[in-house]
């Protein structure tokens, strides 16, 4: 460890560290506690000029305004069909990417087919498209076929956004378990897919907690397809409901935090139930996470 | 005897119902037809002031057990974006969609002509100069919901103040009166700011079609115009040069907001709101807001409302106008029910509601009533200000140019009039560089 | 009819010799069969809308006006010559060129920087990753909205806060003065990449051999010649993956710039991916938006790119 390294007359030193991270690390969640702040103080203080720093009152208006339960709010936004929506799609993308993407860097870690480093490209670069250039003709295609606005529809496309990272991710990993089990398991008359489903799958979990985690984020806050691809509370997600709303009621920062407080509740249980292997899936195993 | 008495209880009939025919309650309309088993589907504007008519359509639902589903609800800009894409995508499942005169030609291939629909007597009671604008090649695209027609807010305490006037009277030569010219609103703009009262002279949305539509009234009042009948741009006119150095003047000399080009409606309302700008020009429905001593204690009953002001041409007024409306959608499945629920929105009970926040009515029998109510009002200004909207609307009313692509050339035009506010480019350079810009446009989208 | 010895006899093959030439062809489609579901998905989602969009860049297509996507020989590169002669479209390159490459370059030294201080840290070590992880859970929405108020002329944070301290006499228009508009993009942009960056860049440093670092010391060597000439060098293949990740979700910068500045005003923090957005979603002008998007994803292409072609040469130096 770097800090065993350290010799004991630098403790001043090290105690300036110490604190120097936690002042950096506190100014870089700043923005985090403001949203949880400000989804809890009435808006007379939020719109004060000049700004109110320390909050006078609390109150938890924003979220009853947010699920309809302020009698004063004709409309409340319907934040838990947002939330459903979200969940299921969320959910579903990442299984199916974590899924055929770990099954495709198999292919790509252990056998040498031809055109192998060709279709490896292919999959890799389909990622670096953005999505607002994937969006509009996607709207067109998806909208012939009759899957715009709809749950599935917007979870096929999630999956195709996330198997290129998984697969990157995976083949890497796949790469760190040694040949000598798979070669094991054959000569022990194993077939191809029982050798995966039994030794190189197990093995390979903290690899596929860390893609999970990358693919449901990245599902969970994703705004550029969503938008074209969801209209009505049937299918629209948190991300789209997030942006609406605010053009709903303008100037409503507080209502925006207190939905943005709800969208990030489940974001943070998932990482705190898969963040133990994030690390050691991250770098390939090396690091022991 | 008894003719005296006969002819006196005939007199207290008449006057009874007199009497009673003012005290006719305000009627619904769209309610007669059951609608049990219906469910309707409204994309519409949302935001203050427009949202609190919604509540109304309970109502609705009550009388005519339909069911009344709104599907978005955005500001002016990302409604459009939203009709547009649907409309033009055909998934469109929704029944009632917003309108305007200033975004109705660019759905005129969307929407159902609502002629049939109306009978005459229907159709009479709204504004005729708004039904003829709303008739596009014999169609009537929508039904007005109510007006806005920009006036002259300015600061009461600021006009007042017997100091200020004198130091103005010294310096410029003329009372500190309500300006009647846009040098005037310069000066006065110049004036306060340097006189340390107020934080901004004056103040206007600065970005899109909000700008644009500034600019377009400036421009008329200077004697200009953004397109020839032939559709060719001619606004690098000296009138348009006269309006692009005014907006570049006061955003140099800072008498405007620093973020202006960032600012639409809502921002512009709340700093006149906060009590920081001393006159600009503003749409009558934010009317109801500013005299609410709870949310405005700085300007409540402090501010005036005047004519718009003359530009160079001398005798014009600005006066951009508009109405917001509803229409039904070619693509509904329930033309009949959908129709009915825009008479509802359109009746005058609901649209009497909106006047009495402030929206400028469209109805005259809604008109009638508000004078009514104004005129029974302690606060002087309820009446003053229905008198100048009846004015303006008379003789100022301006919509947009309604060719389809307004708004593709506005999107356009604004950056590059942002260009020139915020001092990148001259005027000269920017207008010059637009018009070639625009022409382009204009030959690229066929015309 | 003559007796070919072509006809050689050989010996029956044995039951290992069937199951090994089964498994040695099962061998062949295996790959196949494990690749195919990740491909068809592919193909469907990226490459042929990706092809439909290069088909639509060259017609005229407008999104209000279903006849202008029939295909016209003599248009088809029109759009094309419109983006040439368009400034804005160049600024838009500019713009986003040097967004990408300021703000990848700064959130690695950030990353890097922010890993060896944190790596010196004695306690709460998985309370600092806690900390790190936060950013993570903000959508890229998110946060433009959060900075956009931050940098809000009238009650942001960042202008009340410089004025409490004194260090600004009057409140800053930032999103709309230039540089600062790109400035605070770009300081949203990192705020919000540098965690992951620095987590993966922590866990290399922490796992690097003490032993290297105690001979070093022995021999005297002082911290920067350390961090030098072992530090750096080991941490390559984490370098590596950070930036990879990092790579591989450019265009979430998009949300982040719709947000704030939306382009503007008047073009200046204009980027390519919004200014297609714009054409496409507020014009309706499709064709005109995939010219610029296939320029986008060209440009994007290419630095993806490069960084695998840093990955498959180190990856072939191991």
């Amino acid at each position: 460890m770097l800090t065993q390294a350290v010799r004991p007359h630098r403790r001043v030193m090290q105690t300036f560290f110490n604190i120097l991270v936690f002042v950096i690390l506190t100014i870089g969640a700043l923005p985090a506690v403001w949203i949880l702040l400000t989804a809890f103080r009435p808006g007379s203080e939020i719109n004060a000029s000049p700004p109110i720093w320390i909050p006078q009152h609390l109150t938890l208006d924003a979220f009853l305004n947010l699920f309809g339960l302020n009698p004063a709010y004709a409309a409340g936004v319907p934040a838990l069909s947002y939330l459903r929506n979200s969940l299921v799609i969320s959910l579903s993308s990442t299984f199916f990417a974590v899924g055929l993407g770990t099954m495709a860097a198999y292919a790509f870690s252990r056998f040498e087919f031809r055109g192998h480093t060709l279709v490896f490209l292919i999959i890799m670069l389909s990622r670096s498209v953005p999505g607002i250039a994937l969006s509009l003709p996607l709207f067109l295609i998806m909208k012939s076929i009759g899957w715009i606005d709809t749950l599935h529809g917007l979870s096929f496309v999630y999956v195709a956004v996330n198997i290129p990272f998984t697969v990157w991710l995976m083949d890497g990993f796949f790469r760190q378990i040694p040949r000598e089990l798979d070669e094991a398991a054959y000569i022990d008359g194993c077939g191809y897919w029982q050798t995966f489903w039994r030794i190189d799958l197990p093995l390979a979990l903290p690899g596929m907690a860390a893609a999970a985690i990358f693919a449901f984020l990245a599902s969970w806050n994703e705004y550029q397809i969503a938008t074209l691809m969801t209209r009505t509370p049937n299918a629209k997600t948190l991300p789209v409901g997030l942006y609406d709303f605010t053009s709903q009621f303008t100037v409503d920062w507080r209502g925006m935090c207190a939905l943005a407080v709800l969208m990030m509740i489940p974001a943070i249980v998932f990482v705190i139930l898969t963040q133990r292997h994030m690390v050691r899936g991250l770098t390939f195993g090396a690091v022991k996470g | 005897m008894a003719k005296k008495s006969f002819l006196f209880i005939v007199l207290m009939l008449l006057t009874l119902s007199i009497a009673h025919a003012q005290d006719k309650e305000p009627q619904y309309a769209g309610v007669d037809k059951d609608l049990t088993g219906v469910t309707l589907r409204m994309a519409t504007i949302g935001g203050q002031p427009y949202e609190a008519m919604y509540d109304s359509i309970k109502v609705f639902e009550e009388k005519t057990n339909a069911k009344v589903e709104i599907v978005f609800l955005g500001d002016g800009f990302e409604i459009d974006r939203y009709l547009k894409t649907n409309y033009a995508a055909g998934t469109v499942d929704f029944d009632v969609a917003w309108n305007h005169t200033s975004f109705m030609a660019q759905y005129t291939d969307f929407v159902e002509p609502l002629n049939s629909y109306f009978t005459p007597e229907e159709l009479a009671v709204f504004s005729p100069a708004i039904i003829q604008a709303a008739t596009i090649d014999g169609n009537l695209q929508l039904i007005p919901r109510h007006a806005d027609i920009s006036s002259l807010h300015y600061r009461l305490d600021l006009f007042n103040d017997a100091d200020l006037q004198a130091q103005f009277k010294a310096k410029y030569g003329y009372d500190l009166l309500p300006p009647t010219t846009l040098k005037q609103m310069y000066d006065m703009a110049e004036f306060f700011v340097a006189s340390g009262k107020i934080r901004y002279g004056t103040q206007f949305a600065g970005k899109e079609e909000a700008l644009n539509g500034r600019f377009y009234e400036m421009l008329l009042a200077n004697g200009g115009n953004y397109f020839d009948d032939d559709l060719n741009p001619i606004f690098n006119s000296e009138a348009g040069k006269m309006t692009a150095q005014w907006m570049q003047d006061l955003y140099k000399n800072k008498l405007i907001p620093a973020d202006t080009t960032n600012l639409l409606w809502p921002e512009v309302a709340q700093n006149f709101c906060n009590g920081d700008v001393a006159l600009y020009l503003e749409w009558p429905g934010w009317y109801s807001f500013f005299q609410d001593k709870t949310k405005c204690p700085a300007i409540a009953g402090n501010f005036g409302l005047a004519r718009g002001p003359v530009g160079a041409e001398g005798t014009i007024h600005t006066g951009w106008a508009g109405a917001h409306a509803f229409s039904v959608t070619k693509a509904s499945q329930n033309k009949e029910a959908a129709v009915q629920l825009v008479k509802f929105l359109t009746s005058e009970a609901v649209a009497y509601d909106e006047a009495k926040l402030g929206l400028l009515p469209v109805r005259s029998d809604v008109w009638t009533r508000i004078i009514a109510d104004a005129n029974a009002s302690a606060v002087p200004l309820d009446k003053e200000r229905l008198e100048l909207a009846q004015i303006q609307i008379a003789e100022d009313f301006r919509a947009v140019p309604s060719f389809k692509d307004w708004i593709t050339f506005g999107n356009e035009w604004f950056p590059q009039l942002q260009s020139i506010i915020l001092g990148d480019v001259s005027v000269d350079d920017g207008l010059a560089k637009a018009t070639d810009s625009i022409k382009t446009l204009m030959a690229d989208l066929g015309y | 009819m003559i007796q070919s010895n072509a006809l050689k006899t050989q010996a029956a093959p044995t039951k290992q010799d069937i199951a090994a030439n089964r498994f040695a062809q099962q061998g062949r489609w295996f790959p196949w069969f494990m690749l195919a579901p990740s491909l068809i998905i592919i193909a469907f989602v990226v490459l042929y809308p990706m092809l439909y969009s290069v088909y639509i860049s060259l017609t005229p297509f407008n999104l209000l006006r279903p006849e202008t996507a029939a295909f016209d020989i003599t248009k088809i590169f029109r759009n094309y010559e419109r983006l040439l002669d368009d400034d804005v479209f160049w600024k838009s390159v500019i713009n986003t060129v040097l967004f990408l490459t300021i703000t990848v370059n700064l959130e690695y030294v950030l990353a890097l920087i922010l890993s060896q201080l944190i790596a010196r840290v004695t306690w709460g070590q998985s309370v600092i990753r806690t900390l790190l992880m936060v950013p993570m859970m903000f959508a890229p929405v998110l946060v433009g909205f959060q900075f956009a108020w931050f940098f809000n002329a009238t009650v942001g944070l960042v202008n009340n806060a410089l004025m409490t301290l004194g260090l600004m006499a009057e409140s800053k228009a930032w999103l709309v003065d230039q540089p600062s508009g790109m400035i605070a993009l770009m300081i949203a942009s990192i705020w919000m990449n540098v965690p992951v960056m620095t987590i993966i860049l922590l866990a290399g440093t922490l796992s690097l051999p003490a032993e290297v670092y105690e001979s070093a010391e022995v021999d005297g060597a002082g911290w920067w010649v350390q961090f030098r000439h072992i530090t750096l060098p080991l941490l390559q293949p984490f370098v590596l993956i950070a930036l990879t990740i990092r790579s591989l979700d450019v265009g979430r910068a998009y949300d982040i710039v719709r947000i704030m500045t939306n382009g503007g005003p008047a073009n200046r923090t204009q980027v390519i991916w919004t200014y297609a957005g714009e054409m496409a979603i507020r014009n309706s002008r499709f064709g005109l938006a995939s010219a610029m998007s296939m320029v986008g994803v060209v440009l994007g292409v290419a630095f993806t790119l490069y960084l695998f072609w840093q990955l498959i040469r180190s990856r072939i130096v191991h």
